[in-house]
């Protein structure tokens, strides 16, 4: 649920333990994770504002967007940044982090002393002092704590090696004065194993999956596309949380995309349900259950007695016209009425009975137990 | 709702004799000419037909979700400190002595301790007397082998003073050479030969293939590593314990480090708060995590074991004592139809567990 994470990072972690961290997962068909980035920063930006959060600035490192992209992303949002904010800093990877361009950029307009320009990404030990300091000029060196936002660790993945990234995660996490660190990933770019380190390393993990699952090619193209487009905004947004005796908290919502960003709802529970009973029972290759129409029918057979408590006794078909004949013969049409109800009313089912021989009598209400003297 | 209850594995258990050799405590003989060291827990030394062989290589494969590995570890290595056995601990962090703070000390005697049976019990129930030595005799012999661990109290000075205790950081060294000369000079010290075992040593390496080693990328030098370690430990007197978290190496690496093991286990999270599986076992508040025993060490012996039952909770008992139980399957009621066996594995109902 994306409002106990925005909490979990915004209330931090104990004294004592590493400082909660978050990864995002997004793949090719959901590549919403900029979109949950945006909706966190934002939370955490206004909570920093109203001062109701741990931490007391939030230092952004950007790598897949420019620093501008986020500075109107936070406008749309009403939250204004100007260069004399004092809770905000963004180190800039975007715009030139391999140190190609040598001359001083002609900088950026708005908020250059807000932005710094970070070369030479590959040496992340510089990385992690330039984010310690940026926090340290927002809150000081003493106990005050800030956050710490990676916007995308595919690009610091393509520059140095896992080991010297988790090296760099762990050791913000571990840096006492940061309070919460949430980073974002595509799955599909990553070998499986470098997504699992990741999670190694973090305490919760959300995921975004697509509405329809992909299909390998094996429905017709136009088909597919159809419904790709469709469904494309929306989906199911899990998250993993690691709780601290050992349990795992799973929980998922719904989310889907529009202009204004991401929003997430609770799971129409159609399918929640239905899972939940049928789970208990056996799998097993018959039916143990009646589906609702083969009760339906269940309901409509008449059991062949000749006392259905309605008022009139029934007579029941034995396959014996010539005695019955007789002996009905007055009332032939209302014994025929019966049956044709029976038979009409019964359509799925139907229980024949034949009298097992003449001298049965018909049902009667008398007890037959009434004849002996005790 | 059916409280929780300790079930025994079974009623009829092959008579390993209990006689602790009389020079090394902490150490138990068992069939085959094989010794055991005890892993820390009692339940696990049961289930595992007596403790870990020496000589033997066990790895756990961690589950990145749950720390409970860890709780493997410090009951091994508090066990080797109450009986004085030497030990060399391993980690990725930088400063591991730090670990050894958070070691349990031993239950005392006087505190209540949950498996004990109760002598006084048989007087009063007037059991017949020929069984009463039994009760008995199963009380007092393992007191020096094997204890029970209170995890909320930390390990005594006068265990870890002057101790031998050896702490690497895995860290140190882009591969393993460091480690490797660790573990062989430490190993050095208890050559197995025909005479009497002088001393026992424990090894236990945590997180092995964790990300922030630098050498993690090297497969090939994780594997050649582990098998140094088991070639050096098939002729020494000592226990390695390697902690391992298997969805971080490749599929071929991962199967082969578990093929190494002579004893494997692993541990599984459980999901908070589910409510198929509250309804499916007892005690489901308690437990706080799964382990898996995958396979039991046999030395000497073409015999494998065959446990009854694969899958144990741990769970903390009185929120101190580490302990391991088979799953009860809580009563189904009778409208679904079926009952099952009360048997420990039970099917794979819900697709997420897997027993």
């Amino acid at each position: 649920m994306a409002e106990s994470i925005f909490r979990k990072l915004r209330d931090g972690g104990e004294e004592g333990e590493l400082a909660p961290a978050l990864t995002i997962e997004e793949t090719v068909a959901s590549p919403f994770g900029l979109d949950v980035s945006g909706y966190l920063l934002t939370n955490l930006s206004s909570s920093i504002l109203a001062g109701k959060s741990k931490s007391q600035g939030l230092v952004l490192i950007t790598f897949s967007r420019s620093p501008s992209f986020y500075l109107q992303l936070l406008k749309q949002k009403g939250i204004v940044v100007s260069s004399s904010s004092k809770w905000f800093r963004i180190l800039d990877c975007y715009t030139d982090p391999l140190g190609w361009i040598d001359q001083p950029s002609t900088s950026v307009s708005e908020g250059s002393s807000l932005i710094k320009l970070h070369k030479c990404v590959s040496d992340l030990r510089k990385l992690f002092s330039s984010a310690i300091e940026a926090g340290r000029e927002l809150v000081g060196d003493g106990k005050t704590h800030f956050c710490v936002a990676i916007d995308s660790v595919n690009e610091l993945l393509r520059h140095s090696s896992m080991p010297l990234v988790s090296g760099l995660l762990t050791d913000l996490r571990s840096h006492a004065q940061i309070s919460s660190v949430f980073w974002s990933l595509n799955t599909d770019l990553h070998q499986e194993k470098v997504t699992n380190a990741l999670e190694y390393i973090s305490t919760m993990k959300a995921n975004l999956e697509p509405l329809c699952p992909s299909s390998d090619g094996q429905r017709n193209a136009l088909e597919n596309l159809f419904l790709v487009h469709q469904d494309f905004g929306k989906g199911r947004f899990h998250v993993r949380f690691k709780l601290r005796k050992g349990r795992v908290r799973v929980m998922s919502e719904e989310y889907h995309v529009d202009q204004s960003g991401i929003v997430f709802s609770p799971i129409s529970s159609t399918d929640t349900v239905i899972a939940a009973t049928k789970s208990l029972l056996p799998k097993v290759h018959f039916n143990l259950t009646l589906s609702e129409k083969e009760r339906v029918e269940k309901e409509k057979v008449v059991l062949p007695f000749e006392h259905q408590d309605d008022g009139k006794s029934n007579e029941i078909y034995d396959g014996r016209r010539s005695l019955v004949d007789g002996k009905i013969e007055t009332t032939p049409f209302s014994s025929m009425e019966l049956q044709t109800d029976v038979v009409s009313s019964g359509k799925g089912g139907e229980i024949i009975y034949f009298r097992d021989s003449d001298d049965e009598h018909p049902d009667s209400d008398e007890d037959p137990d009434d004849d002996l003297d005790i | 709702m059916a409280a929780p209850n300790v079930r025994s594995i079974s009623s009829f258990s092959r008579n390993i004799s209990v006689v602790s050799s009389p020079q090394i405590p902490g150490l138990k003989s068992g069939p085959n000419g094989t010794a055991f060291i005890s892993s820390g827990i009692r339940d696990l030394d049961r289930i595992l037909g007596g403790g870990y062989p020496l000589g033997s290589l066990v790895m756990v494969m961690e589950d990145p979700e749950a720390p409970h590995h860890m709780d493997l570890l410090r009951t091994f290595m508090s066990q080797g400190l109450v009986n004085n056995q030497p030990l060399l601990y391993a980690s990725p962090s930088k400063d591991p002595k730090g670990f050894l703070g958070t070691l349990p000390h031993p239950a005392s005697s006087k505190e209540d301790k949950p498996t004990a049976p109760d002598p006084d019990q048989g007087e009063s129930l007037r059991i017949a007397w020929q069984y009463r030595k039994y009760l008995e005799n199963q009380k007092n012999a393992i007191d020096d082998y094997s204890n029970d661990f209170d995890m909320r109290k930390p390990l005594e000075r006068q265990f870890l003073s002057g101790r031998p205790i050896d702490c690497v950081s895995l860290l140190d060294s882009s591969d393993l050479s460091i480690a490797q000369n660790h573990c062989a000079t430490f190993l050095s010290k208890f050559p197995r030969n025909s005479s009497n075992i002088a001393s026992i040593g424990r090894i236990a390496i945590q997180s092995f293939c964790s990300p922030l080693c630098e050498y993690s990328e090297k497969e090939s030098d994780m594997l050649s590593f582990i098998r140094l370690l088991k070639s050096m430990l098939m002729v020494s007197n000592a226990v390695a314990i390697v902690t391992f978290p298997p969805s971080l190496l490749s599929p071929s690496s991962s199967k082969r480090l578990q093929h190494m093991a002579d004893t494997l286990l692993s541990i599984k999270a459980i999901p908070d708060g589910d409510k198929e599986l509250e309804k499916l076992l007892t005690g489901y508040k308690d437990i706080n995590g799964f382990l898996n025993i995958h396979k039991v060490a046999r030395i000497n012996t073409q015999v494998p074991v065959i446990l009854e039952a694969k899958t144990f909770s741990m769970s903390l008992k009185k929120r101190r004592f580490l302990a391991l139980e088979c799953l009860n399957q809580a009563p189904v009621d009778g409208s679904s139809g079926t009952s099952y066996g009360t048997s420990g594995s039970c099917s794979s109902k819900s697709g997420a567990l897997d027993f």
